[in-house]
């Protein structure tokens, strides 16, 4: 009986055994997905591309299955996966190519023993740069390409490189503590990644750097554990992966897409089915929906984080004042607060947005107005709670103003919640901004933005699906992965699970 | 790796060799002429007309104007946008609900009309005399108009004529007695379940936008709200066929007849319908003939703007000078129709019995021992098209005693909040303000609303026990404001008639076996108002061409899907005048530079 027990808490533990049971679930839920779509019901014929990616999706559940078994007996026999079951999961890489971001990430994870968070961000770096270029490659299809695509593409490609030849470096050289000091150049150069849209990239540069200065080993073990947390969450990673999919993707659309297929009319091309010339076919004047999505991806991404920075910068500062002063200050400050708290938010967006007008900055103040009250309410409480801390008052005795007690002592150690908050809530400022465009409040109906989209597909629901599915399910993935992230990032940031 | 490194240069330079960059495309076409500054236009219209506005920015800004929308969510802010003149051009719509040119340019384009932003001393001359002809005359006047109006002028520029579609709940009504008229609003009378049998238990459910009633007076409201309501409560002179023709079937009158100088017009009179009333819930006979008396005095208040409070109808009526009853024989025997046979032929076709006798009084009146009430409308210039507004929802007859005993208050020091005028909805509107004093003679009479749906019973004394008695015992009119949701509830059978099916949504309605699809052409035309003040385009008439000539219909036709037809003016439905209108890309460029010296 004990034995049994034994068994049963070694897998729980094993974070191997887990992540594979996950993969194959996943893989296999769209392996079916692909075989319900392979057959078109209404021709009574064969997708022969989608029965195709139905057999290589259910070959790689099939040979997760078998992987999960492996581990599951390396586990239990021996407390640990085997070299040999490692070995295994290279060929696993190879699903990179059919998409299969859950096997291809799991591949990553089990084909090395290191399982530092730099090497997750590495390996993730690469999937993500892999998706975007995958992705950007499609308008090879398109009758021409931008000036800049060739350039851009090839640029891509080289940060592809990069971050495959860091996979390899990390996995040798970086430990939980420290990193060799030659790290740094690296390093350096990662941090580049942002410009490209790479958050991988870039955290694993900002981590490399941190790591090889190892100037503060408990500011660096801080930081280690904290993401170890949220990359060993596996709903969280892959929460961070979409995002950053996309934000990469609206980065780099700039030069690799081109925006007059996403705006101007074809009336030769309306209502097109999916195609290799428009992967996501087209809507009801001809334009390309993928582009146009791509496209949207930038307003969906500026606004929602905007319209949530806003209002965590002006709440959390109306609030960080009045939980630290208290008495008529806190009253007057929390009292006007309420007023705006009675208004509903989006009630509030629309008149904002009725009065002045639609475009992108009155759609930002619009949304972010309404959440201040929510964001000085979760600073204040934890301002209050600092501020009778001992570290304020030895600040105060030693005769720092209050100004420098706010922002120096109590701001950096309340930030942790609202961080939290800020991330769990860009997910509805998302859904806020397409709600609007879809009630024909937001932005102009030509602009591409997901609510748009979805507004036009909503209208040919019954007749033409995808141009309702395809900014649907953009809206759905976006937020789902802004919740999951911002779950990890709380139970990564708890004090009581620290 | 320096083989990675080779493989992947080659790939790049094969790869490059393959793909055609956007400026190599463009090398190869016409390269735009000029980078000077560009005309902004700034497009006006409602969020339900947002597809429209989408192709007219699309088709400026390819032929390089600037354009700026300026989106309202509803009709108010537009007009409101639009009076306050915050426009170039504004996404406009008329559709001709009288079925006759006149009415399609009067009030849009001459100085003194209605909603008219346009002072030209020549158009207003041309519109004149074309409503004073017929034939082929008119042909010929209607062209010069339009001339003027889209091709020298470019006032407006046009987009499409609207087709009209008609969604029927077949698995229960029968959709051969659902008439679909190009201006005429619905006909409730002839309508039949498939079983007839279950025309005196079943309710026909019909649908309607807009659930609150401007005024069950026919001459105190012209809008959606009432068009179809009033024209089944109120019988009329002469009615529209379906192609828009005036003829005297299921109208009051059994045959009328003009003169051929255009200025008398005659109807005879049938005395087989009586004004029906509510009492207790229930339609009843009032034992009240809807006769002569009632039509002159019908006629009178309508060509009176003093008539009423709020007479919402008087320009559709001024044109007639006088409305009176002939009794004199030997005046029908005199006259001459434009055919050349004597009036009192015209009006003595397939009558009941032989004229004998022209009486004055209701009393006196049976056409079955040849006794008939004769009216005579005199217009004050030659205007043959005064059918047409005869035809329309305010030249509905109501009851002489019934008005006169509800509409007692002074016209001049009228009070809304304490007087109540005939056909006030608050007196059909359950509740404690119910106090239903309609009197109805047409097929139909409203017995109560509230804001779901409009009850209506037929009117037993409409031609009872003839085969032009109305079917149907019971018609509820469901107010359903979203037109995608009135379709959902036809589709499950909640409503059995939608007049305006969605554009996009006709495959849905013809693919589904409960229901059918019926289209006809419509008298809706879509067109560019220019802004005519204060604005770039009102001064330059070679800027309005630009834009004229910048608008491609054949998209917008593509964009419906085939379901629009091109048009020049508001008159094009109505009058074939032979005119096209065409994109033009290379006058665009002519005009705009004329537009720059």
């Amino acid at each position: 009986m004990k034995q049994i027990t034994n068994d049963a808490l070694r897998l729980k533990l094993s974070q191997e055994y887990r992540n594979a049971h996950f993969t194959w679930i996943f893989t296999a839920l769209f392996a079916l997905l692909f075989l319900v779509y392979s057959f078109d019901f209404s021709t009574q014929q064969v997708r022969l591309p989608v029965v195709i990616f139905f057999v290589i999706y259910a070959v790689t559940a099939l040979y997760v299955v078998f992987l999960t078994k492996r581990i599951r007996n390396d586990v239990i026999r021996k407390g640990e996966v085997q070299k040999r079951t490692r070995l295994l999961a290279y060929p696993l890489l190879l699903t990179i190519g059919a998409g299969n971001i859950f096997a291809s990430g799991f591949a990553f994870a089990l084909v090395s023993r290191n399982q530092t968070p730099e090497y997750t961000f590495a390996s993730y770096a690469l999937l993500t740069q892999l998706f975007v270029i995958g992705v950007s490659a499609f308008n090879l299809f398109k009758p021409y390409v931008v000036d800049t695509f060739l350039l851009a593409m090839g640029l891509l490609l080289v940060a592809a490189l990069l971050y495959a030849v860091m996979i390899v470096l990390t996995a040798r050289f970086v430990t939980a503590e420290s990193a060799p000091k030659w790290m740094l150049i690296p390093g350096i150069i990662l941090l580049f990644s942002l410009f490209i849209g790479n958050f991988f990239g870039f955290l694993l540069g900002y981590s490399l750097i941190k790591k090889a200065r190892s100037k503060n080993p408990s500011s660096v073990e801080k930081w280690h554990t904290m993401w170890l947390k949220i990359t060993r969450n596996t709903m969280a990673i892959f929460g961070m992966f979409f995002i950053t999919f996309i934000f990469s993707l609206s980065v780099v659309s700039e030069w690799i897409f081109d925006y007059d297929f996403a705006t101007q009319n074809n009336y030769s091309a309306i209502l097109q089915n999916p195609s290799l010339e428009y992967p996501l076919g087209t809507d009801d004047f001809g334009r390309d929906l993928f582009s146009r999505i791509v496209f949207g991806a930038q307003i969906s991404l500026i606004v929602g984080f905007a319209s949530t920075v806003l209002p965590a910068l002006v709440g959390g500062t109306l609030g960080a004042i009045s939980g630290y002063f208290g008495r008529t200050t806190d009253s007057v400050i929390m009292r006007l607060l309420d007023i705006l708290y009675a208004i509903p938010g989006i009630l509030l967006a629309i008149a904002i947005i009725a009065a002045f007008g639609a475009n992108t900055v009155n759609l930002i103040i619009a949304l972010s107005v309404g959440a201040i009250p929510t964001y000085a309410r979760t600073m204040r409480a934890t301002v209050m709670q600092l501020s009778n801390f001992e570290f304020v008052e030895a600040a105060r005795a030693l005769g720092a103003s209050d100004a420098s007690i706010i922002f120096k002592q109590i701001v950096p150690n309340s930030l942790a919640p609202m961080i939290v908050k800020a991330t769990l809530t860009i997910g509805g400022a998302v859904i806020a901004t397409s709600s609007l465009s879809f009630l024909g409040l937001g932005i102009e109906p030509h602009i591409p933005e997901w609510g748009n989209i979805l507004k036009v597909g909503s209208t040919y629901l019954e007749t033409h699906s995808y141009v309702a599915i395809f900014p649907g399910i953009c809206i759905m993935l976006l937020v789902l992965s802004f919740n999951f992230f911002g779950d990890g990032l709380r139970d990564a940031l708890d004090p009581k699970t620290n | 790796m320096k083989k990675f490194f080779a493989v992947a240069a080659a790939a790049t330079l094969v790869l490059a060799g393959c793909v055609e960059t956007k400026s190599e495309k463009e090398a190869g076409g016409v390269s735009e002429s000029g980078t000077d500054e560009k005309p902004v236009i700034e497009v006006l219209g409602m969020a339900s007309n947002e597809q429209d506005m989408n192709i007219v920015r699309d088709q400026l800004l390819k032929n390089g104007f600037e354009v700026n929308l300026n989106i309202q969510p509803d009709y108010g802010s537009f007009t409101s946008q639009k009076d306050a003149g915050n426009y170039d051009v504004a996404v406009s719509s008329w559709t001709t609900v009288t079925g006759n040119p006149d009415y399609a340019v009067r009030g849009l384009f001459k100085s003194d009309g209605a909603s008219s932003v346009i002072a030209d001393e020549k158009l207003d001359e041309l519109i004149d005399a074309a409503s004073a002809v017929t034939g082929d005359e008119a042909v010929e006047a209607y062209k010069a108009v339009e001339e003027l109006l889209v091709f020298d002028q470019a006032y407006i520029a046009p987009l499409y004529i609207s087709n009209k579609a008609q969604g029927i709940y077949s698995a229960a009504v029968n959709p051969d007695t659902v008439r679909l008229s190009k201006s005429r609003a619905q006909a409730w009378e002839k309508i039949s379940f498939n079983d007839e049998s279950l025309n005196a238990s079943e309710t026909l459910v019909l649908h309607q936008a807009i659930g609150s009633l401007t005024s069950l007076d026919p001459i105190k409201a012209n809008d959606g709200s009432i068009n179809t309501l009033n024209t089944n409560m109120y019988s009329r002179l002469v009615n529209l066929t379906d192609e828009d023709e005036v003829v005297a079937e299921d109208s009051l009158s059994y045959n009328f007849a003009m003169t051929e100088d255009n200025s008398n017009y005659y109807f005879i009179l049938r005395d087989d319908i009586n004004f029906a009333a509510v009492e207790n819930g229930a339609a009843v006979d009032t034992g009240d003939l809807v006769s002569a008396e009632d039509v002159v005095f019908s006629l009178n208040r309508a060509k009176d703007p003093e008539s009423v409070p709020d007479h919402r109808t008087y320009s559709l009526h001024e044109n007639m000078e006088t409305v009176e009853v002939v009794t004199d024989l030997a005046e029908l025997e005199s006259a001459t129709t434009p055919d050349g046979e004597s009036v009192l032929e015209a009006l003595s076709n397939e009558l009941p019995a032989d004229i004998t006798t022209l009486v004055a009084s209701e009393d006196e009146v049976d056409n079955a021992a040849g006794n008939y009430q004769v009216v005579k409308v005199t217009t004050t210039q030659p205007f043959p098209q005064v059918l047409n507004y005869l035809a329309h929802q305010s030249g509905g007859i109501v009851s002489e005693q019934q008005v006169s005993s509800i509409n007692t208050f002074d016209v001049a020091s009228y009070d809304p909040n304490s007087d109540i005028a005939y056909g006030d909805q608050s007196t059909v509107t359950e509740g404690s303000s119910y106090d239903n004093h309609l009197f109805a003679s047409g097929p139909y009479i409203l017995v109560q609303k509230n804001d779901y749906e409009a009850q209506f019973v037929k009117n037993p004394a409409y031609r009872a026990d003839s085969e032009y008695a109305p079917l149907i015992d019971k018609v509820n009119v469901r107010f359903i404001d979203d037109n995608d949701s009135a379709l959902s509830a036809l589709r499950n059978g909640e409503i059995h008639v939608l007049q305006t099916v969605p554009d996009t949504k006709y495959d849905v309605v013809s693919s589904d076996d409960n229901l059918t699809l019926k289209q006809a052409d419509s008298n809706g035309v879509s067109y560019l108002q220019f802004n005519m003040s204060g604005r770039d385009v009102s001064e330059s008439a070679d800027l309005r061409k630009a834009v004229l000539y910048s608008i491609n219909q054949q998209d917008f036709i593509t964009y419906y899907q085939g379901n629009k037809k091109p048009a020049v003016s508001t008159v094009t439905p109505l009058v074939d005048t032979g005119l096209t209108f065409e994109a033009d890309a290379e006058k665009v460029k002519e005009f705009l530079d004329a537009y720059a010296q």
